[in-house]
């Protein structure tokens, strides 16, 4: 290159024409590598599989049960205000980020860190250990949803009906007292013990069913992003379908426009609840799966020009439109739930009336039930209050806000909504893949967060395959996940579910923005984004990753710390099937 | 004379009504015919109640074997309009004696899917108070239906799993016979830092930076 420049400069006929422009390679741009190197870092097929990997893994359970659920707290449609306001100023910027830091630096979590310091290694290993809590516990939703899966392919779907006692002469008491949905869940799905201390042995059933769960996951993973790759294609894509396919079939449910109207009128007055806010931005951050270093490690294998400023807005408002979508369909299934089961309790009373005072049946229809209950009142008030105590006073709202969210929604009520639909079998398997394939997504990310960091140790890469690395993390989590099939691995399950991962990511997430922005100094991160996209990132990024992300994660962590110092002692819920009238118990955990 | 034929004749539906009325060993019975079958249901009429009365009378007769029991043997009385009644089974041998309780009960508990069937109703709609119904018992598989299908699933998933790490082992094998085989080719071949050789495959190539016509380079 030296002679070039030289014989070029001395050149006069070159120098009339134009000036002519040299370009010095950076040192060590080319190099010559041997044919079979093995530190070529595999990568996507293409920018599209990445960005179906993404949305697959941020595309999880989390849209499809919590969302509905906070938009039903919060205000309906007046939700999406402080929602959407929350995605431009956490949600797409820290997104943005944690993907160019992956482009750049070609590493998983903890050598993308000690890249950026040294003293910063500590950040990567605890997005490793954090995304090791997700991976053990959240398998286990797999795991329920395969069990589901399964138990779909009979004539009758077991949950649709109680068993019959021994002497059959009528159902199980537990059954009688709950209902069969929450029995076929907490009784035949999970056998579940009346509290934490008690451990029981393990359910064999779902013990083969993580296991199924983890071998799928190390089919998915098992050489890396090349069998990662080819598997997203529908993991992302076929959750659509089924949504679609289930938003058609719910609308035309009857009483499913009950449930969307409710949800969808806006009540304006929850937006001055500071809670709403927060709710979203938590929702906002954990929905995007920020900090577990799963974008990370996916960037990573992304080829060094990609453009991933606009695949991170494309792919969290995919992420967004997929959780107000599904809200969509859950409170459609909302609608004909609670009409279903206003129209049972009116049916109920009608009978009782008729029952008790021998009137014909076409006297009380449905519609004037609750007028005759307060005529026979007035006009028979001691026969009437033979059975005042049975009487129920049926309200379609007070069903309607019956507002459920996490498995509660996924196993109980959906599974309550599809038994009493026609075809309930296709139905109800048509949902479990979809929830598996939205589950199965999201574990692709978490593992891969994992397997990426091992396999740029060069220790280990020396002495195992990566096939082998891969096969031994997914035993590791199978055999430590087995803890959540026993008896009480619910309520272990609640304990990780709220615990494991919320605070420590909102930190991982803050010290990762203040170490980008001031100790890596912004101006050297906008250098290196020109030098993959070819232009540096405008005001808008730039303001939201120094001044107003930290602010925020700040403000959110501080809100955390404070909730748990005022909290006082956990409690959780535990069903106890000795207690006559309701199944759950406040039990304090010391 | 007079007075005694009369009450002859009117005596034994007295004592009928009154050992219907004021019995222990009478069962009420309520059909919901509007609620069970729509707009097929029919009207209670006293044809239905002679229907009503025969298959007990045949309920009776599979119970206890004898082939005595006839219509008059079954009395019903209070009658409402819920169609709702209460009705007594009295002996064949002496028509002021009743069946014990326990027996119609045990009889009724037999034949109810007949009687059901006769009205086209269920165990829900055709209730006799105090009589739980049987419901069908559970049906015990050989394997359970979800066995099968999950053994389905991890077989194939087990077999697709030992595909790829057959197919893994065999490349690498072919891999280090090629190597063994082209080492001295080794000079020469140029790759850009650090991706995968299949990239360069690309229609459009690579963009290199070291050869673009960019302002930020030194300028001559």
């Amino acid at each position: 290159n030296a002679t070039t420049s030289d014989s070029i400069k001395h050149s006069p006929e070159l120098h009339q024409i134009q000036p002519v422009k040299l370009c010095v390679p950076p040192s060590g741009f080319i190099r010559k590598l041997p044919l079979h190197n093995k530190e070529a870092r595999p990568s996507w097929d293409s920018p599209m599989q990445f960005v179906l990997a993404c949305v697959s893994y941020a595309v999880g359970l989390g849209n499809v049960w919590r969302f509905p659920y906070l938009c039903q707290m919060h205000g309906g449609g007046g939700f999406l205000i402080p929602y959407l306001l929350m995605l431009f100023l956490e949600g797409i910027p820290l997104f943005c980020m944690e993907l160019a830091i992956g482009q750049k630096m070609r590493l998983g979590s903890i050598g993308a860190w000690t890249a950026i310091s040294p003293y910063l290694g500590g950040l990567g290993i605890a997005s490793v250990v954090t995304s090791m809590y997700l991976c053990l516990y959240y398998n286990v939703i797999n795991a329920w949803s395969f069990w589901y899966l399964f138990h779909s392919f009979q004539s009758v779907l077991p949950w649709a009906e109680c068993p019959v006692n021994a002497n059959r002469t009528g159902y199980l008491e537990e059954c009688e007292v709950a209902s069969p949905t929450q029995y076929f869940f907490y009784r035949e799905t999970l056998n579940i013990s009346s509290s934490i201390d008690e451990n029981g042995g393990l359910h064999m059933g779902q013990a083969l069913c993580l296991l199924l769960a983890w071998i799928i996951v190390y089919l998915f993973i098992v050489r890396g992003v090349k069998s990662t790759g080819m598997v997203v294609y529908f993991t992302a894509t076929f959750p659509y379908v089924v949504l679609f396919i289930y938003l058609i079939r719910g609308v035309t449910l009857h009483g499913a426009w009950n449930g969307v109207k409710y949800m969808f009128t806006p009540k304006l007055e929850q937006l001055a609840n500071p809670q709403t806010w927060i709710n979203a931005a938590t929702q906002i951050f954990f929905s995007l799966g920020l900090g577990f270093g799963s974008l990370i490690a996916f960037s990573s294998y992304n080829h060094h020009n990609n453009d991933f400023e606009k695949q991170a807005v494309v792919i969290s408002l995919i992420n967004s439109g997929t959780s107000v979508f599904a809200s969509v369909v859950t409170f459609s299934i909302y609608g004909f739930k609670a009409t279903f089961n206003y129209e049972s309790c009116l049916e109920r009373m009608r009978l009782l009336c008729l029952n008790a005072f021998d009137l014909s049946e076409e006297s009380i229809s449905a519609e004037n039930v609750t007028a005759w209950i307060s005529h026979l009142n007035i006009t028979h008030p001691e026969r009437f209050a033979a059975i005042a105590s049975k009487i129920e006073h049926c309200s379609l709202e007070a069903e309607l806000d019956t507002a459920v969210e996490g498995t509660g929604l996924a196993f109980i009520v959906y599974s309550e909504a599809i038994k009493n639909m026609p075809l309930s079998q296709l139905w109800s398997v048509l949902y479990f893949i979809m929830l598996l394939l939205l589950g199965m997504g999201s574990m692709l990310g978490n593992v891969t967060a994992i397997i990426t960091p091992l396999a740029d140790i060069k220790l280990l890469t020396r002495f195992l395959s990566s096939e082998s690395i891969n096969g031994l993390v997914c035993l590791l989590c199978l055999l430590l996940g087995f803890g959540f099939t026993s008896r009480s691995g619910s309520y272990w399950f609640t304990i990780f579910n709220e615990y494991a991962a919320t605070l420590s990511l909102l930190f991982i997430v803050f010290i990762e923005v203040i170490s980008v922005c001031y100790i890596y100094g912004l101006r050297r991160f906008e250098r290196d984004i020109e030098d993959m996209l070819g232009h540096r990132p405008n005001w808008y990024w730039k303001v939201m990753w120094a001044v107003v992300s930290p602010l925020l994660l700040f403000s959110l962590f501080i809100f955390y710390i404070i909730n748990y110092i005022q909290g006082g002692t956990p409690t959780y819920q535990a069903w106890d099937k000795d207690l006559v009238r309701s199944g759950f118990s406040n039990i304090t955990v010391y | 004379m007079l007075a005694g034929v009369l009450l002859l004749i009117f005596l034994p539906p007295l004592v009928a009504k009154d050992l219907c009325k004021d019995s222990q060993d009478g069962f009420k019975v309520r059909l919901s015919i509007k609620t069970g079958l729509g707009d097929d249901a029919y009207e209670w009429n006293e044809s239905e109640m002679f229907l009503f009365r025969s298959t007990l009378a045949y309920a009776m007769r599979k119970h206890s074997n004898q082939d005595t029991y006839t219509i008059d043997n079954i009395l019903v009385c209070n009658d409402t309009q819920r169609v709702s009644f209460v009705f007594v089974v009295t002996s064949t041998d002496d028509p002021d004696q009743l069946i014990p309780k326990e027996q119609v009960e045990l009889a009724v508990r037999q034949n109810k899917h007949r009687i059901n069937n006769a009205f086209l109703l269920s165990d829900m709609t055709l209730e006799f108070m105090g009589i739980p119904p049987t419901l069908s018992a559970p049906i015990i598989y050989d394997t359970e239906p979800w066995l099968i299908v999950f053994g389905v699933v991890i077989g194939a998933v087990a077999v697709g799993i030992v595909a790829l790490l057959m197919s893994t082992v065999s490349k690498k094998r072919r891999a280090k016979e090629k190597a063994a085989g082209l080492s001295e080719e080794d000079e020469g071949i140029v790759k850009e830092n650090g991706t995968a050789l299949s990239s360069l495959g690309r229609k459009e190539g690579v963009y290199n930076q070291a050869f673009s016509n960019d302002d930020r380079f030194t300028k001559l």
